[in-house]
């Protein structure tokens, strides 16, 4: 039955004599402080409080703590740079510059990836907005600094580095194991594209090999000259 | 205006309608059925249209909810730039209305205070005038509330900047007339000005209370918000519908999950999306472990003010176990961030259902210790008994909800006098009281956690194994991230709703659950773009805090103390 359950009746404003002498109820309460310290006693070990920072709450593997980069096998940064976690982000704390990246097949790169700890609401929704698996929060919680400089965190700061343990390990994450989701394909161990990684070497021959096929104004010469380009070099993805 | 006769009504509009035919009032009301049934009224109708909302005995909304400013600058389809949106509910019929007072579109936008039909409106106007600039010409004290005094113009228009900062100083700081000078009377002792806060340990929250005191008793008493004003409802309007969640969390940090819920829940009436069953018995399982630790939070803290430090550790010991569960759930204790529009963040761990009954164990070990310390010692009784009384009809005059309206004898719930989730599948008690005093507060909030354990139980109960906690919507929730991985169409679903948000159809919602402190409000309008074009929350704190200075009237200063325990402010929902 759902109903109305009028509580004062079952507290009867008027105190029993009893009630009313004050030591039996003193002494009742006292019953229950003194279990309450004999069970401490007892079970030192099942104590409610912690000796921090002897001791730490064992947080699960959701905790949202400080973020991280996710690296290729090679080491590289998984992030391509699209701003999506920067957009999804409700205290706008990240700061992405999006550069160029000489392996081909990596696209893009951030050049700059900063996050604003102080700004940070740590809410996760970056890591949701990730379409690459490139960021992940850990269970590091104990972040302190002197100034708000130091709260930047930049990509030296947010990097997973290959080999080291991550602070208190991994927490809030895309995808967990045993959830059946199949992480992306690392492009790093992807097939290699001729020409890949070449880029560089094209460019010391005086060769951009950005915006070289077709006319328009973008494969004009930077030099502000206004001259076309003598030969449009081909490009290595091109079948020739 | 006259009423539009030929549109067919929802039965709750037509009924209100023909009630208004009958009325003298009938030339000046429009009646429009949107989500609930809506009056239009002019300024200078308002008075009478308040007048007869009350007292008429088909209307009875006697139970003043909301007021909220609405500025039409940016959207179409109004008729004038400014709206007063009022909510009311009726206790004996158990309903809502809506009253829209449609502003004319003068230099200053003007309205008559409804004080003295609902004395409940008048911090409400004080709101309205300070972040909108409406006048409402006889309110008795109409001046700022939630931004300062130094502040230089109205925050939520249109036009106003957020970008703007407004510094206050100390001397800016404006005491309430009656405080800056003494009283003496004839034959009397002089009395005295007692300034407590803004900080101080008792307020629990930055609140400033300025107290004139005649010996040991307040006999005027006024107190001043403002100082954790966040502007919640401004920055919802620059950000998207689902950026908003964590923005909720903040509102009553205790029980931050309520928060979260109330607010999807708006916007996913109006989008008209359904959530499966496995994800709402996950928000109502949350949201009840929060309302215990709301009560457990409150009423340790408010023992700790009147000298019972034990309880406090006995009660923050199942805090510590819920706030355990809601980290390993979502990450976080006490920013949740958990709900989403259309759903959850992610699935409950394996281990959800056994860590639930563990803590349903527990927890009544905890309520029972604090119950036999306190509930018959004669010390917390006469701390407890006879100090802050509220009749009945003071509270619902006042717009009181909750535990502290329940503990008048008034059985509203919104859990039971309109079921959302599951709550009227299951079987479980409203507690009342009805001395009305800070004892029945306490007993009516010890209650509400035990039956808040036995619904927690009964929706374990019949807790699905598996499922999913989201709906399949992709225009509204993120698609799974295997497919985001893998299939490009799912990328592109998952693209367009990161960088455009949830588009939200062009209309308004007023949705509400209870809160743990009362009802709890959420009155969203859409204008069709990416975020919210406003919103408004109905905090349950803010009625009980312009109560405040008039229920510790008579009483002591420790009563006071013991008066806003009870009471249950949390200021971050105060002052948004």
């Amino acid at each position: 039955m759902s109903g109305i359950v009028d509580v004062s009746i079952k507290q009867p404003r008027k105190l029993t004599f009893a009630e009313r002498l004050y030591l039996p109820e003193i002494v009742k309460g006292m019953g229950v402080t003194i279990r309450h310290l004999l069970r401490n006693i007892v079970s030192i070990r099942n104590l409610p409080t912690i000796l921090y920072p002897e001791k730490r709450r064992d947080y699960s593997d959701r905790f949202r703590g400080k973020h991280i980069l996710t690296t290729r096998d090679d080491g590289t940064l998984k992030c391509v740079a699209c701003y999506m976690c920067a957009e999804a982000c409700p205290a706008e704390c990240i700061t992405i510059v999006a550069g160029e990246h000489p392996k081909i097949a990596y696209e893009k790169y951030p050049v700059v990836f900063d996050i604003d700890m102080l700004r940070c609401v740590f809410c996760g929704f970056c890591v949701d907005a990730c379409p690459k698996d490139a960021l992940w929060m850990t269970r590091n919680y104990e972040m302190a600094f002197f100034n708000r400089e130091e709260a930047i965190f930049g990509i030296d700061k947010l990097i997973a580095k290959p080999g080291l343990p991550v602070k208190d390990g991994m927490g809030y994450r895309p995808y967990y194991p045993g959830d059946g989701t199949r992480p992306p394909g690392d492009a790093s161990s992807s097939p290699v594209i001729p020409g890949d990684g070449e880029r560089e070497k094209w460019r010391e021959k005086g060769i951009d090999l950005h915006h070289t096929e077709g006319p328009g104004p973008l494969n004009r010469s930077l030099d502000g000259s206004g001259r076309e380009q003598a030969a449009a070099p081909q490009h290595p993805m091109a079948k020739s | 205006m006259s009423s539009v006769e030929t549109v067919p009504l929802a039965p709750a509009a037509e009924k209100l309608r023909e009630r208004f035919a009958r009325s003298p009032l009938s030339e000046r009301v429009a009646v429009v059925d949107l989500d609930l049934p809506t009056l239009e009224v002019a300024p200078a109708d308002w008075p009478a249209v308040a007048r007869f909302l009350r007292d008429d005995s088909e209307c009875a909304y006697d139970l003043f909810l909301d007021l909220a400013g609405v500025d039409n600058a940016k959207r179409r389809g109004r008729p004038t730039r400014f709206e007063a949106v009022y909510h009311l509910h009726s206790l004996p019929r158990s309903e809502h209305v809506r009253v829209k007072v449609i502003l004319p579109d003068t230099a200053e936008p003007r309205l008559p205070s409804v004080v003295d039909v609902w004395p409940a409106a008048n911090w409400f106007e004080r709101e309205a005038f300070d972040l909108y600039g409406f006048d409402f010409p006889g309110h008795p004290n109409l001046r700022r509330i939630l931004v300062h005094d130094a502040f230089v113009g109205h925050p939520l228009r249109k036009d106003y900047s957020p970008g703007q900062r407004w510094f206050f100083a100390e001397e800016d700081l404006r005491m309430p007339s009656w405080a800056t000078h003494t009283e003496e009377r004839a034959g009397h002792f002089e009395t005295q000005t007692l300034s407590i806060g803004p900080s101080h340990p008792a307020t629990h929250g930055i609140v400033h209370l300025v107290a004139r005191l005649d010996g040991e008793r307040i006999k005027r008493a006024e107190t001043q918000i403002g100082y954790m004003h966040r502007c919640f409802e401004k920055m919802a309007e620059t950000h998207t519908w689902n950026q908003v969640i964590p923005f909720c969390d903040r509102l009553n940090y205790v029980s931050a999950m309520i928060n979260g819920v109330g607010y999807v829940k708006t916007v996913e009436k109006m989008l008209g999306i359904e959530v499966p069953d496995r994800g709402r018995l996950v928000r109502t399982i949350l949201s009840e472990f929060s309302r215990i630790m709301d009560h457990c939070v409150d009423i340790g803290a408010n023992l700790v003010d009147i000298g019972a430090l034990t309880n406090f550790w006995y009660l923050y010991q199942p805090r510590e176990g819920i706030y355990g569960l809601l980290e390993a759930c979502c990450g976080a204790r006490l920013t949740v961030s958990y709900v989403r529009v259309g759903g959850l963040a992610i699935d409950v761990p394996e281990d959800f259902v056994p860590r639930c009954r563990a803590l349903l164990e527990s927890i009544p070990k905890f309520l029972n210790d604090v119950d036999r310390l306190v509930t018959r010692n004669r010390i917390v009784r006469n701390r407890l008994a006879g100090t802050g009384v509220i009749t009945k009809e003071q509270a619902i005059a006042w717009g009181l909800t909750g535990p502290v309206l329940r503990s008048t004898g008034v059985a509203y719930d919104v859990r039971r006098s309109r079921p959302y989730d599951f709550y009227d599948r299951f079987d479980w008690d409203v507690p009342v009281a009805t001395d009305g005093d800070n004892y029945a507060r306490y007993l009516v909030r010890m209650e509400e956690m035990r039956q808040s354990l036995s619904i927690i139980r009964q929706a374990l109960d019949v807790f699905p194994e598996s499922g999913p906690v989201s709906s399949d919507d992709w225009h509204v929730v993120l698609p799974p991230k295997d497919a985001v991985y893998h299939d490009m169409e799912s990328l592109i679903f998952h693209f367009k709703l990161i960088m455009e948000g949830i588009r939200v159809p062009a209309g308004e919602r007023y949705d509400w659950i209870e809160g743990a402190n009362g009802e709890l409000g959420f009155y969203a309008i859409s204008d069709g773009g990416a975020g919210p074009y406003r919103v408004k929350v109905r905090p349950p704190c803010f009625p009980m805090m312009a109560a405040y200075e008039k229920i510790i009237i008579g009483g002591t200063i420790s009563d006071a103390i013991a008066t806003l325990g009870t009471l249950n402010i949390i200021a971050g929902e105060l002052e948004r």
